[in-house]
Parts: structure tokens; C-alpha cells; sequence
């Protein structure tokens, strides 16, 4: 049975508690930063920063918002860059929990290609040229702990846990956040594993908050790699 | 302390079995490994309470029984009712509060003009100190003020802090400074 | 806090004023929350828009400084739309009570104001006597000098036009906020105020806080679920350092420090033990000597005796009138009258207000003692900025403490919960519990008095038995604040055997010398049943309110919710059934629910009649009411609004005195301040982030936070900044009268321009928690460079939040 996270982004105090139990857990070094004019830190995600809180001032409608989303890899349930790269040495599916998750072969592996192929714009390179990202606390989840982020979550802005009660959760939640927010919506809930519930139109949080109405930008040379893949069936539609 | 009985929430089938992906006919076992093992599986278990601000979140700190004894992971404690598992960034860095080779080591002494610390033991320090505090109070009690009322202190030294030690420390701290008959006696409550 | 922090889930309004509790204490949301997912409203009022802001159902803005002015406004809105709690008002506060004739208020000036002593008279706000010596009361509200008549008439000025030309904040936004909150006076609604340091740190800190807990009195919030009155607490342990005495003008509990003109015990009890003429009074205090007995027991041990006043004598003594507060120290070590010091576990060269004066004044000490977890601008005040060592005599000794999850013992977080911690991995390197450091100093200090020296009595007598095997052992300690029979004693049928620990509290203790007890609030915490502060339970009470009475220890006795009998209407039934506290179950003659304060039947029996054995709710109050008029503070019964040292208006609009009356004010060379100066036109205010603590001591060498917040910032209106060409991201300069920071400017919609009394007034915030030492860059500096040397008349906490700034490009 496959896990989810949903993520209620009206509920996110920018606390950034999930952005340091990230670090934590995985033993992430800090990078050097400035501060560029904004509480927002580091800049992007990085080879080095698995999760980080978006924050966007905005004013809709007369009213200013401040805005927090805290943005991860998506883990998509048919994910492209697994697809892209077609290398299950490199980049798998689990099974069990549905997380997309790279290995020490990926270092071996096309990261531009990688990178390229993915709609959330989340994998980094690192100075090896091999890429990272999220990988759904996969050692914490199979031990029966919530991933680092969402155990230090305080709000309940980030939950986690089987695929068909997140999803009750975020409809649920978007019901009740819908009679204050009209707008709200949930971001490509059949195509992920982490499920984000927005208050506004989804451009306000960040460019690539939901996956381009176009086709994901599937590079040539992915899909010649997509022709070939013999096995991606098999790990498709786990949830 | 009884930490044994959390209860974590409960993955359907994962937890036992472990990875099973060999029908994908690659090998995975280097993954299935690190997916199985978690680093805090070995580790000494304890609770403790936040010492940043004061809500009082409770939090567990994996320390290694082996090698060095030092802090694997240090995350919020699921049985605690306050924070039940959640903490803040700050929290959340307790780990790298404790692991810091920033941390002051060893006593440092800095003599009159000095331009540099230099390292001293802890004998000398506490010693230095207690002198310089019975030549400063001896030179400077007062058994009564202008007034003629008894007094019995020194407004020669003063304290402050502090808010970051314990209970029982606080206690002990202010009544030394009490007996030693210190008036000046503050700390981070006052600012 | 009167509660704690479970409790915020259970109410109905939750105003965040004077704190930005998202960012400060981030889980405390996790029950804002809860009560919102409840249907609550999260009101939030802060001169800028903060992460707190972003989750409010209403957001206000006020000038900072200006909380008194805004919370009067309410006051007045409470008054004329009659949303009061009639009923608890009349029952459980003093708005019945009749004020002398002594009392008055003029152009800002209470009665009885001594301009040369910049100080009142405080007798003559007293109340009207009966021939009994108790207070005369009207229930019927008609008297003219009954409090609610001239509470009435204090805030009849406090109109929304008024306060919203004081406060900048639109009218529309003001009566959202009243509106919303007043809502709450109806019986069975509850709503909470959570405050930090964004009220403390006024001028007029303490009557901020005050105009709030008249308003909960008004509504009936105080005693309840999901009300109170909830100060945020900064860090982990000064609950318990405070509780503790670590401040010169409290022993542990609460208890005066004695003064020159107090020369004997017998005077100390007779001059702090209040008597109140009416027997239905609790009047708790006036089991004081108990307490000073015990706590002198628990010094001095076997050499208390009944002979020597328990050794009364031995303890230091203030000059009457005199303070000795952090401003105070500063100021006399400035002055060079101060020669040795010693910094534990703080950092003053960042943390004080006017750091330029404090780092100063260390240079003219002759020795310093620095005890932390890492190097900080104290301990390396020598070598900081602008400083030349050479010329620096003064001699440091820095001793590496270890980190508390390095060491055993206890801490007693906002809620006053008191919780045991454990140690994990041992004290990294050569560091060391402070606890072991405080013991061996006082052992060496023994020794070398043993030989002679000044006033050796009291370092020699004092108790100092806390080592096992050769060890500061933190459980000695525990067991000794919470106190132990010293003889055999029976007390009604039961006898209480010498050496045991006293359980179940402080009820028990004696002022025979027969018990010692280190701090009688925490009496009942370590007993014979085990470390109370240790325990888990997962289990809530009956009333399933989140009170969870068997995880670690409350003081006092285990309360979760203090006054809580005021949740009870005057026959002791909860006046909300759906959240009630306690309740008085008359059959079987007593309380059930939370611990009640106090073991008397409510004033009233089932049938209405009056029960004389029944006891006022407000028990540590003389009187037994909750003040909505206080005539004990040293500024005034009502809070009145002033403005702040350093202000951008020339002319307070609310009163004829533009700043306290009484307030401190400094006056060495460090101590310039600018009011209405066009050097500095810009209202400055410090606060926190989420991501730092306090001075940064304990986050800026951890390369993780530093990570998410690397510099000093600026944050500033798109007004200001265009207005001052300056770019979002920019390096500036801010500058007060008394120092100057380089920041990075965030120039952001969060902050807006106020309007104030017609005139457009611009306002800034820096985070405090920056310092030359870390990050090692060197470049990023202490707020409080900028901050002045003045605070509140009561407290002397100094005026961090609002001064006179100016920005420039750098």
C-alpha cells in the first residue's frame, strides 16, 4: 500500500522545523547563505536541501498574504525521472511506501536528464555531478516513524501516511478551507504522493507548485529512454 | 524512564519484511540494507526537554554506545503531550547544539592586558576564582550602610544569570551568592 | 501563565498581542491551532505583519508603544456596550469596591505624585474602610468612587477616534478586535491573551499587562479554560530562575529579599506577612513565615535555629527605596564602583539594553567570571569591536559549561510544569554542569573562610551537602526545594517522621524551624512517591479539558489552571459545563476536576444562602477579589497611556505628561536619548525570530540556523525605502542616539506606515539576536547597541521595544 503526505499549506506557520529535521536526519551540511531581502533560506532547494519553505508576500484581493509553502520532492506516482532515466540500479520505486528514491548509482547517471525531466523542478547536482532529493525518510517509514519532517511539524500543516486516508484528509480539509477560502484547491492529487492543499491560485506559491499544464517537459532524450524501459509497468499505479 | 512503549504509527506489512523487490531482477541490496537499518536502531535512549524557549517540548536524544558515546539524532518525543513529536528549527537542531566543535572544552583564562585566551585547568580556574572573590569581598563587606543598618553584603560583585540553567542549579546558585553576600543579583527575567 | 499550553485549545478568542508566538514559541500553535480548527478566532495585533499575522482571522497594527492606549480603547468598548460578566465581576473582582477619597487623576498625574522623587505616594489610592477594616463595597454599582464607576470615567477618553491617532491603527481594525474579543464576557466563553517581551519591555511594561487582566476580569476569563492571562516565557528555565530567586529583590518563592530597615525576622514577618479584617478572605500570604523559616531552614540547615532567627542575620540586605536591577548593575559598573562580576550562562555585552554601556562598564571591572556553552561577546568583551586589550585590565576566567542534555535535573517551562530531564551522552571534553561548577566554588569559598576573612558566617554556615560520590547530585537538590521534616511531628492524626520528605505541600509547612523547604511553591514535587516532575501519564482529567494531571508536576500543588474556582459561578458550578475546570460536588463536600485553589467550599451554598466557611476565589490577593483596581503599583491604579523615553510625537494625546512620570532615567554619558530629534525619525522596535534565541549565543555558532537566518536585517516599509532609496537586499545603517548596526534591509509589505495625529510615522524592527563573535565573520552586531537605558517604574525591565531610529545607505 503506497504512502502519501498531504501538505495543508494554510496551515504552515513557516516554522521551518520540517527544512532542519530534514538536515538533521540525513546529516545535511549547511550552506552559506545571505540574506537576499527575505526570512526565506536558502534561496532554492540544493543538492544539500531536501526541503525548503517557500514564503511569498502577496496581496489578493486588497488583503496581504503571506504565503509558506514547504516544497519537497512530489513523488510521483508514474515519476518521469525514473522514467527518464530508466536505470533501476539509479532511481526506483519502492514498492512498499511508493517513494522515488536515488541511489549511489545515480552519480553514474544522466543528471541532466534527470533534472530536466522532472515538472516540480526538484533534483539538484551535487559537485560529483550526481543528483538528490527527497527520499520520503524511506529508512524512518519502514521502521514505523513518520518522515523527520512531518513528525517536527507542529501545526499539522504536514501529514503522512496511507495513500487513501491522506487523500480523505486533504478532501476533508479542503471542504472546510474552501468556505474561507473559495479558491483553495488541491495540487495534482491524482498524479503524486505529496499532496498540497493551496488557498489561492497555485502561481502565487511558487512557479513550479503544480506540474505545467503541458506535457511535463519530456526531453528527446528521455524519451527514447521511455521506449525502451521494460519494467516501469510494473511499478506503475501502486497507489 | 520508560520510552520503550511509544507508540509510532503503524506501517501495514513494511516494517517486518523489508524491501521486497528481487522479482524486479536487480540488485537493490545495498538499498534494502540502508532502508531496514536505522541509525538510532543500536542507540542509547533518553528524554530530555527543549532548553530553548519556554513551552518545554519534549524531546529524545539517540546517543551511540559505542565508539566516541556522542548524540546520533536528537527528535521530538511522540509521548509528549505538549509538542507530541513536533518540534521548531531550533528544535530541531539540539543535535548540532551538542555536536559543535564551537563549544567552549576546556577553561580559558584571559590575565590583564592579555591579547589571547590561554587554556588552563579546571583546578587553577576554580581556585583563581574563589580568591579573587574572597579578596574582593573582604575589601569591600559591608556589615552596615550610611545609615548605620546592618547590611551584611557587598555591592562590589555582581551576577547575572541565568534562565538556562536547571532548578536545582538556579537554587544552589542563588543561595551561594546569597551567603557569599552578594546584592546584585539578576538575570534574564529582568530583560 | 495562569494556564498552560494545552489550554489554548479550548478557546474561543485568542488575541496574540505583544508576542509573535508562530515565530517565538512556534508549538504553541500547534494548540492556536487547534482551537481555530475548533471554530476559534485568532486575533492578532503587532506593528508589523509576522508569520503570527499570517494565520489571524483579524490583523491589527499598532505604533509600537502605544498597547495601552489601544487596550483602553477596549476597556471603554467593554464599558459603554455593557459586555462585562456581571455576575463574576461582581463576585470575584473589586469593581464593587469603594476607592478613598485620596484617589484622583489630573493631566496624566495620579494624586499623590512627588516630582522631585519622580515617585507617588501610593496610600492615597487606598480604599474606603468599614469600622471592621475591610473594604466597603456597593453591589449595586451606583457609588461614583465604586472601582467600575471610576474605571468608567478613567477610560471615558479612551474613544476609537483618539486611540486610533495615537496607535495608527484604522478604526475600522480597532473595533474588529473589540468587538471580537468583547464578544467573550458571556458566560460560557472563553478567550486568551498570549504576551511576551512585546509588552514587557515598555516604560509602562507592567500596566501594559495590567490593562489586559482587567479585561479579563471584566469578561470572566480569568480561572476558566481556554482563558487567563498568558505570558509567553522566553526560555526554557526562567520560569524556574525566577521561581528561584535568581533577581535581587526576590529569595525562592516569592519572598522579599529583606531590606537595612527590616533588622529581625520577627520585624520581616510582622512588615510582609499582609492581615486582611475579613474572614472570608484566604488571603493566602499570610502564611509567609512558614515560608521563610523553611527556606532559612533549608540554607542553614542545623545552624537555623530558633535562637538566632534561623539566621536571618547572615542573608544580605538592600537599602530601603534602592534597586539593584540589570539597569542598575550597568550602571554602577559603569561608574566603576563594581569590581568583580560574574556572567553565568548569559550574555550581557548583547542581551541588555544599550550594549555600547555595558561593554563599556566590563572594561572597568576587575575580574569576570564567564560560564557558558560557547565563546560569547562577554566573556571576549576585550577583543570586540573598538576595543583595545591592552588597555584592558580586567581578568577573565571562562569555564566551559555542558549542554543540558549532558546532565541530569529539571526545568519549569511557561505553564509552570516542572520536567525532568536525563543525560544522554556525557559533558563534551572538559565541560561540565553548571550545577558541579556552583558546588565546587562554594566548597572552595568554605575552605578558604574556614581560615578567617570578612562576615564568615554565612559562607561557612551555609548547607551545602549535595554531592554524591564526589558529584553534584541534582536529586539532593530537588529533594531539598521541595523540603523535609526535620523532627517527628504530629499534625491531627497523622504523624510526619523526621527526615521524610513533606508531602503532599506546602500546606504542611512550618514556621518552627520543624521544617525546611528550599521553595515552598515547589513543595509536593519530589516526595516520597518518587520525582513528581519525572512522571508521563498519558491520561487526562475528567473534565477532558487537556489538563493531563499525572504527566510531570505543576506548581502549585499540581494546578494546571490557577484561580480556577472563579470558573465556578458562586455555588461552585461551572459556569461553562461543556469545559469546566473544577466543580463543587456538594454531597461529597468537595472539589473535583483540577487541584482547586484551595480546599473551602464556593461563598455560596446550593440554596443561595451564604456559606461562611466558603472563601473568596482570588486567593493570593489580600482581599480576595481580582484587582480591577490595583492600587500597589508604583505608577498608578488605572494604566494610563505615555509615551515612550524616545517617541516620535511631541505631546502625548491621551494626557498632559508625555512619558511616565516615574519611570527611570539614567544619567551617564552612555545614556543620550532623542525625542522628536530630526536625527532619528524613525520608530525602532527589536524582536525575535524563529530560527534564533535570545541573543544568538545558542544558535549563531550552529551552522543549520544560521543557515536560515545568516545576518542582521532591517525590516522596512516600501514607503521608507523609496523614501530613502533603499533597495530590498541593500546593506544599511541603522543609528540611535546611542549606537549604530550595519543590516541587511527586507523591505516588505508587512510593514506600513502609521498615521499619527496626522503626521505619517515610519517605523523599523531588528532581531536582537546578533553579536560580533558569531557568525566568525564578524560583521553582524547586537540590536542593543541601539536600545536605551530606561524601563519600568516596577520592574526597571528596560524600554527595548520602542526608541528613535534612523536608516541610511551604507
Amino acid at each position: 500500500m503506497a504512502k502519501a503526505f498531504f501538505i495543508d499549506t494554510t496551515l504552515c506557520t513557516a516554522c521551518r522545523a520540517c527544512q532542519v529535521a530534514c538536515k538533521q536526519w540525513h546529516d545535511l551540511p549547511a550552506e552559506e547563505t545571505k540574506n537576499l531581502g527575505t526570512h526565506q533560506n536558502p534561496p532554492d532547494l540544493s543538492f544539500n536541501t531536501y526541503k525548503l519553505v517557500r514564503m511569498n508576500e502577496k496581496v489578493i484581493d486588497g488583503q496581504l498574504r503571506w504565503l509558506f509553502f514547504p516544497e519537497q520532492c512530489r513523488h510521483c506516482i508514474e515519476a518521469p525521472c525514473l522514467e527518464a532515466l530508466g536505470d533501476p540500479g539509479a532511481i526506483y520505486q519502492d514498492p512498499d511506501t511508493g517513494a522515488i528514491l536515488y541511489t549511489r548509482q545515480t552519480r553514474q547517471a544522466d543528471a541532466d536528464a534527470i533534472i530536466e525531466s522532472c515538472p516540480y523542478h526538484i533534483p539538484r547536482k551535487g559537485p560529483d555531478g550526481s543528483v538528490s532529493k527527497c527520499d520520503m525518510c524511506n529508512d524512518r517509514v519502514h521502521n514505523g516513524l513518520l518522515p523527520a519532517c512531518v513528525q517536527a511539524c507542529p501545526t499539522g500543516a504536514m501529514n503522512f501516511g496511507e495513500r487513501d486516508a491522506m487523500l480523505e484528509m486533504a478532501n476533508k480539509r479542503l471542504e472546510v478551507v474552501k468556505a474561507k477560502y473559495p479558491q483553495a484547491l488541491l495540487l495534482d492529487p491524482d498524479t503524486v504522493s505529496v499532496i498540497y492543499l493551496v488557498a489561492f491560485p497555485p502561481e502565487n506559491y511558487h512557479e513550479f507548485a503544480i506540474a505545467s499544464r503541458e506535457p511535463s517537459g519530456v526531453t528527446r532524450h528521455m524519451a527514447l529512454r521511455k521506449m525502451v524501459r521494460p519494467f516501469a509497468a510494473a511499478l506503475s499505479h501502486l497507489g | 524512564m520508560d520510552v520503550s512503549r511509544r507508540k509510532f504509527i503503524q506501517i501495514s506489512g513494511a516494517a517486518a519484511a523489508g524491501v521486497a523487490v528481487s522479482h524486479l531482477g536487480f540488485d537493490l541490496r545495498p538499498v534494502k540494507a540502508h532502508a531496514q537499518m536505522l541509525k538510532t536502531q543500536y542507540a542509547k535512549e533518553t528524554t530530555t526537554i527543549c532548553c530553548y524557549c519556554g513551552v518545554g517540548c519534549g524531546a529524545i536524544v539517540h546517543t551511540s554506545r559505542r565508539g566516541d558515546g556522542r548524540v546520533i539524532n536528537i527528535e521530538g518525543d511522540p509521548e509528549h503531550v505538549i509538542n507530541r513529536g513536533a518540534l521548531c528549527s531550533k528544535g530541531s537542531a539540539l543535535k548540532q547544539l551538542t555536536e559543535n566543535t564551537n563549544r567552549l572544552t576546556e577553561p580559558m583564562y584571559r590575565a590583564p592586558g592579555a591579547k589571547e585566551w590561554k587554556q588552563v585547568s579546571w583546578d587553577w580556574a576554580l581556585d583563581q576564582i574563589a580568591r579573587r572573590v574572597k579578596e574582593t569581598r573582604d575589601a569591600n563587606f559591608e556589615l552596615k550602610n550610611e545609615k548605620g543598618q546592618t547590611v551584611n553584603r557587598t555591592t562590589a560583585i555582581a551576577s547575572v544569570g541565568s534562565a538556562a540553567m536547571d532548578n536545582e542549579e538556579c537554587w544552589l546558585y542563588q543561595a551561594l551568592l546569597r551567603a557569599m553576600g552578594l546584592v546584585y543579583v539578576e538575570h534574564q527575567a529582568r530583560i | 501563565m495562569t494556564n498552560h499550553w494545552i489550554d489554548l485549545k479550548n478557546a474561543d478568542v485568542i488575541l496574540i498581542m505583544g508576542s509573535n508566538a508562530a515565530e517565538n514559541h512556534p508549538i504553541s500553535f500547534k494548540w492556536v491551532t487547534e482551537a481555530q480548527k475548533n471554530g476559534a478566532t485568532l486575533i492578532n495585533v503587532d506593528p508589523r505583519f509576522t508569520r503570527t499575522s499570517s494565520k489571524a482571522d483579524i490583523y491589527a497594527s499598532l505604533r509600537s508603544g502605544t498597547d495601552i492606549a489601544f487596550l483602553g480603547g477596549m476597556i471603554k468598548y467593554i464599558l459603554d456596550n455593557k459586555l462585562y460578566h456581571e455576575e463574576y465581576m461582581l463576585n470575584y473582582t473589586n469593581a464593587s469596591f469603594i476607592v478613598g477619597k485620596g484617589f484622583g487623576f489630573k493631566d496624566g498625574l495620579f494624586t499623590g505624585y512627588d516630582e522631585k522623587k519622580r515617585g507617588y505616594d501610593q496610600s492615597q489610592w487606598a480604599f474606603e474602610m468599614d469600622d471592621k477594616g475591610v473594604p466597603k463595597k456597593d453591589p449595586t454599582l451606583k457609588n461614583p468612587r465604586c472601582v467600575l464607576n471610576l474605571l468608567k470615567k478613567h477610560y471615558e477618553r479612551y474613544t476609537t477616534k483618539l486611540v486610533s491617532s495615537v496607535t495608527g491603527t484604522p478604526e475600522a481594525d480597532l473595533l474588529k478586535v473589540y468587538k471580537a474579543y468583547g464578544a467573550t464576557g458571556k458566560p460560557d466563553k472563553a478567550a486568551t491573551i498570549m504576551y511576551a517581551m512585546g509588552w514587557t519591555q515598555h516604560t509602562v511594561g507592567v500596566q501594559n499587562i495590567r490593562s489586559m487582566c482587567m479585561i479579563q476580569l471584566l469578561l470572566g476569563n480569568m480561572g476558566v479554560a481556554g482563558g487567563g492571562v498568558n505570558a509567553l516565557r522566553g526560555e526554557s528555565n526562567v520560569q524556574g530562575s525566577t521561581d528561584h530567586g535568581l533577581l535581587f529583590h526576590i529569595l525562592p518563592g516569592y519572598l522579599p529579599t529583606p531590606s537595612a530597615s527590616i533588622p529581625s525576622l520577627a520585624v520581616y514577618n510582622e512588615k510582609n506577612t499582609p492581615k486582611s479584617n475579613d474572614p472570608r478572605s484566604a488571603n493566602w500570604w499570610q502564611n509567609r513565615p512558614k515560608y521563610v523559616v523553611s527556606l532559612l531552614k533549608s540554607y542553614f540547615g542545623d545552624k537555623a535555629t530558633a535562637e538566632n532567627e534561623f539566621g536571618y542575620g547572615w542573608l544580605p540586605k538592600l537599602d530601603d527605596g534602592k534597586a539593584y536591577s540589570w539597569l542598575d548593575i550597568f550602571d554602577t559598573m559603569y561608574n566603576g564602583k563594581i569590581r568583580g562580576f560574574f556572567s553565568w550562562g548569559q550574555n550581557p555585552a548583547c542581551s541588555g539594553a544599550n550594549s555600547n554601556k555595558t561593554r563599556q562598564a566590563m572594561a572597568k571591572l576587575d575580574w569576570m567570571v564567564n560560564v557558558n556553552l560557547f565563546d560569547n561577546e562577554t566573556g571576549s568583551f576585550w577583543r570586540g569591536p573598538g576595543m583595545n586589550p591592552a588597555e584592558i585590565k580586567t581578568e577573565v576566567f571562562m569555564l566551559p559549561a555542558c549542554v543540558s542534555v549532558e546532565k541530569e535535573g529539571s526545568i519549569s517551562n511557561s505553564g509552570r510544569w516542572m520536567q525532568w530531564r536525563y543525560e544522554g551522552p556525557k559533558p563534551m571534553g572538559n565541560s561540565r554542569p553548571d550545577g558541579d561548577i556552583i558546588l565546587e566554588l562554594g566548597l572552595r569559598l568554605k575552605e578558604l573562610y574556614a581560615g578567617g576573612g570578612a562576615f564568615p558566617d554565612a559562607i561557612l554556615n551555609l548547607k551545602w551537602d549535595y554531592l554524591t560520590n564526589h558529584k553534584y547530585d541534582p536529586h539532593k537538590v530537588a529533594k531539598e526545594i521541595n523540603g523535609y521534616w526535620l523532627v517527628d511531628k504530629k499534625i491531627g492524626d497523622v504523624t510526619y517522621k523526621a527526615g521524610s520528605l513533606v508531602a503532599p505541600g506546602f500546606a504542611l509547612l512550618q514556621a518552627d524551624g520543624s521544617t525546611s523547604c528550599g521553595n515552598w511553591v515547589y513543595c509536593g514535587s519530589y516526595t516520597d512517591k518518587g520525582n513528581m516532575s519525572a512522571r508521563r501519564g498519558q491520561e487526562d482529567a475528567p473534565n477532558n479539558i487537556g489538563l493531563y494531571p499525572t504527566f510531570a508536576w505543576a506548581w502549585p500543588v499540581n494546578r494546571r489552571i490557577i484561580y480556577n474556582r472563579a470558573s465556578c459561578d458562586p455555588k461552585g458550578q461551572p459556569y461553562n459545563p461543556n469545559r469546566w475546570v473544577v466543580k463543587w460536588d456538594a454531597e461529597g463536600k468537595k472539589w473535583v476536576g483540577d487541584v482547586p485553589d484551595g480546599p473551602w467550599p464556593p461563598p455560596q451554598n446550593p440554596d443561595g444562602s451564604p456559606n461562611e466557611a466558603g472563601r473568596y476565589a482570588f486567593i493570593m490577593t489580600k482581599e480576595g477579589f481580582g484587582q480591577i483596581y490595583g492600587p500597589g503599583l508604583k505608577d498608578g491604579p488605572f494604566p494610563e497611556h505615555y509615551e515612550p523615553l524616545e517617541c516620535p510625537i511631541e505631546k502625548n494625546l491621551v494626557n498632559g505628561q508625555r512619558m511616565s512620570p516615574v519611570a527611570p532615567v539614567y544619567g551617564t554619558d552612555a545614556d543620550a536619548h532623542m525625542t522628536c530629534d530630526p536625527r532619528f525619525p524613525y520608530v525602532g522596535t527589536t524582536y525575535r525570530v524563529s530560527e534564533h534565541w535570545q541573543s544568538g549565543l545558542m544558535t549563531r555558532p550552529q551552522p543549520w540556523l544560521l543557515e536560515l537566518q545568516p545576518q542582521m536585517f532591517v525590516e522596512m516599509s516600501e514607503e521608507l525605502a523609496a523614501m530613502r532609496g533603499i533597495k530590498n537586499g541593500e546593506r544599511v545603517l541603522v543609528a540611535s542616539a546611542r549606537g549604530e548596526v550595519k543590516c541587511t534591509a527586507i523591505v516588505t509589505k508587512r510593514f506600513k506606515p502609521f498615521k499619527i495625529g496626522g503626521a505619517v510615522i515610519h517605523e523599523v524592527g531588528i532581531p536582537w539576536h546578533f553579536g560580533w563573535r558569531w557568525p566568525e565573520s564578524g560583521e553582524e552586531e547586537s540590536a542593543n547597541l541601539l536600545t536605551p537605558s530606561t524601563g519600568d517604574p516596577n520592574t526597571r525591565i528596560p524600554e527595548s521595544k520602542a526608541f528613535m531610529v534612523n536608516v541610511t545607505k551604507l
